[in-house]
């Protein structure tokens, strides 16, 4: 006769609504370790699908997703002509916007409106007025080559030669849209997924010569200006050297309008070859840094977004203590309403380990079904975030794991009471 | 038997002797702090007297030897109390069932005993309720089936009748007595209520925690 299970099928909604509360709780612990682990997939999903081992960028600049560095076109044809390298593809990358409406969802409105009326005590006015830009990350790749979108969730890939995208779903873009940029239309002809800076900005996939246009051609007021005091320049110099003044104002002149540049390489490995001895290789050259895909990966993790995943752990961490502070107080509660009946129960010979046996198991079951319900919860809910959420099975398990050893603890207090319940209260009274 | 305590020591029992045997319904009165309560728990062994010696069914239990006395109270003696004090949580059968289950009589031989315990009490029909839904005369007919369920050598029972109106409390007493004669089982009632007197075999009266008067009924 399993005691616990006979009290709980008596307290059932006392327990339940207990359980609820609990779930609820275990819901935000969940959802806090899908948050992080969404942080860590936002700066790593784009690394990872563009299958490189490797990845080049200009001496003491870190790697292309957190810091904008620029090399030459054609150092690529150098880098793929070295041993051991399957693959080296010039990539074009850097943060732009566009004037475009936020597209917004009932439920996106109301968690704005709340975010507004929760923050109304620390912001100027207008500080949250609705964005009116859409930023994004722009990568312009080669297509067939590394670093384009690694899956098509909806249209197609790039064809064209111009002026066509592929976006992230999480722009709000539909297909068949067009975004101007740098005086050009563009046409979204794809949708794909997943596909996030480590800022959580959605990527925007364009072809390299169309991504080198939207983000190295000068403005033409600019250009103007560059010409006009680089001609004063060299009217300078035409009376020292008027034979060089020709290939000068030549060189000038393709210099500011020189559109050849990427911002890093995408290296791909020979299968069998050490990926450490190629980069070796790399670092020889004298203005390029080079990054393995992993240091690539920690660089986000542990540079742009270290401390906001330790204030998310702390934070989850508090949650979990909280979860074991309730479920131990409920316990206690649940153990003081049956002080009579563990009472009764001493008399009658019930042996100790099978009244604490009685109260533990509660713990751990309450503790259990929260996890479970908790996690349930969790699950229907991610989509729901503005930001990418994402907890596993894997997660599940261990806090089942966890939670269990937390309920157990958190009603020793529960069972060191039942301990002191003296049977010979039942007698007499 | 002696009992006394705290640090200013008072006798709460003062050599008391006291043999009950097998089939016998005896009576525990007297007025309050005479002892009474305090008996109960020496013979219920929650209290350990200060000197003396308790022999329960042949088994001298203060002999000097170890013992488990939560499995002496599983196996040899049965609880009636004045409120019952079924477990709130288990149906009247399940109540029935939890000492057997202590000793590890489980499954069908336990049903078969609990239906046996719940028939000759005349409560059958009520085996699936709980404490709240059964009225002060079943619960304490579902208390006295508990108390018998693993035919103990001794049933203890305090102010069974307390609680209950005149014509069930007698009801109760006269179950009782048909118990004790029936199982031949020791029972030993503690009461104030006088009216009780009549069903019972034998009378004790304690006053200031001796015995003043012992006499057989018959």
């Amino acid at each position: 006769m399993n005691l616990a299970f006979k009290d709980v099928r008596y307290h059932f909604f006392k327990f339940v609504s207990s359980t609820i509360g609990v779930s609820l709780l275990m819901m935000m612990v969940f959802t806090l370790g899908g948050i992080i682990r969404g942080v860590i997939l936002d700066s790593s999903t784009i690394i990872g699908a563009a299958e490189a081992d490797l990845w080049v960028v200009q001496k003491g600049w870190l790697g292309p997703f957190v810091e904008i560095s620029r090399l030459p076109e054609d150092y690529y044809h150098g880098i793929q002509a070295m041993h051991g390298v399957a693959e080296a593809s010039p990539l074009v990358m850097a943060w732009n916007h566009v004037e475009h409406p936020v597209g917004t969802s009932g439920l996106m409105m109301f968690m704005y409106r709340n975010a507004q009326f929760g923050t109304r005590t620390m912001v100027e006015p207008h500080w949250l007025d609705m964005a009116r830009e859409l930023r994004f990350l722009l990568i312009g790749y080669e297509p067939d080559h590394l670093g384009g979108p690694p899956m098509i969730v909806a249209g197609r890939h790039i064809e064209a030669s111009h002026y066509e995208i592929v976006a992230d779903v999480r722009t709000g873009l539909q297909i068949g849209e067009s975004i101007r940029m740098r005086g050009f239309d563009y046409t979204v002809v794809g949708l794909t997924k997943n596909m996030v800076g480590f800022n959580a900005d959605p990527v925007i996939y364009a072809r390299l010569v169309d991504a080198q246009n939207i983000l190295f051609e000068p403005d033409p007021d600019l250009l103007r200006n560059i010409r006009r005091r680089t001609g004063a320049q060299l009217g300078g110099a035409e009376a020292v050297a008027p034979r060089l003044m020709e290939p000068l104002a030549r060189q000038a002149s393709s210099v500011s309008e020189n559109l050849h540049m990427i911002n890093a390489i995408a290296v791909k490995v020979e299968p069998g070859v050490s990926v450490e001895e190629v980069a070796n290789e790399i670092r020889h050259w004298e203005h390029l840094q080079v990054y393995t895909s992993a240091r690539e990966v920690n660089i986000q993790l542990m540079g742009a977004n270290r401390l906001i995943l330790v204030q998310l752990s702390l934070f989850r961490l508090l949650l979990l203590i909280i979860a074991g502070v309730i479920i131990g107080l409920l316990t206690y509660t649940f153990t003081l309403d049956k002080i009579k009946d563990i009472a009764v129960l001493k008399l009658l010979g019930t042996q100790t380990r099978r009244i604490y046996s009685m109260i533990i198991q509660q713990a751990v079951l309450m503790g259990f079904l929260g996890t479970i319900s908790g996690a349930a919860l969790e699950f229907a809910s991610e989509p729901y975030f503005p930001r990418r959420v994402s907890a596993t099975v894997g997660d599940v398990e261990q806090m089942l794991v966890i939670i269990t050893v937390i309920s157990i603890l958190a009603s020793l207090v529960a069972v060191r009471r039942a301990m002191q319940v003296d049977p010979r209260i039942v007698l007499g009274t | 038997m002696s009992y006394g305590q705290g640090r200013t020591k008072v006798d709460a029992l003062k050599e008391v002797d006291l043999a009950v045997n097998k089939g016998e319904l005896l009576a525990i009165m007297g007025p309050s702090g005479s002892g009474k309560t305090t008996l109960l728990m020496i013979l219920g062994l929650v209290t350990t007297p200060t000197k003396g010696q308790l022999i329960l069914d042949g088994d001298n239990i203060y002999d000097g030897r170890t013992r488990d006395f939560q499995k002496l109270r599983r196996e040899k003696i049965g609880f009636i109390f004045q409120f019952s004090n079924l477990i709130p949580f288990l149906t009247a059968e399940e109540n029935i069932m939890l000492p057997m289950d202590l000793v590890g009589i489980t499954g069908q031989r336990a049903h078969s005993r609990a239906a046996e315990l719940l028939d000759y009490l005349e409560v059958t029909g009520r085996a699936g309720e709980l404490p709240e839904r059964l009225s002060g005369g079943e619960k304490q007919r579902v208390a006295i089936a508990r108390a018998l369920a693993n035919s103990p050598a001794m049933i203890l029972a305090d102010e069974p009748t307390a609680s209950l109106d005149t014509e069930r409390g007698l009801s109760v007493m006269r179950l009782l007595r048909k118990l004790s004669r029936e199982q031949g089982t020791a029972i030993l009632v503690v009461t104030h209520d006088e009216r009780m007197i009549g069903e019972v075999d034998r009378v004790l009266q304690l006053v200031d925690g001796r015995v003043v008067s012992d006499e057989s009924q018959n």
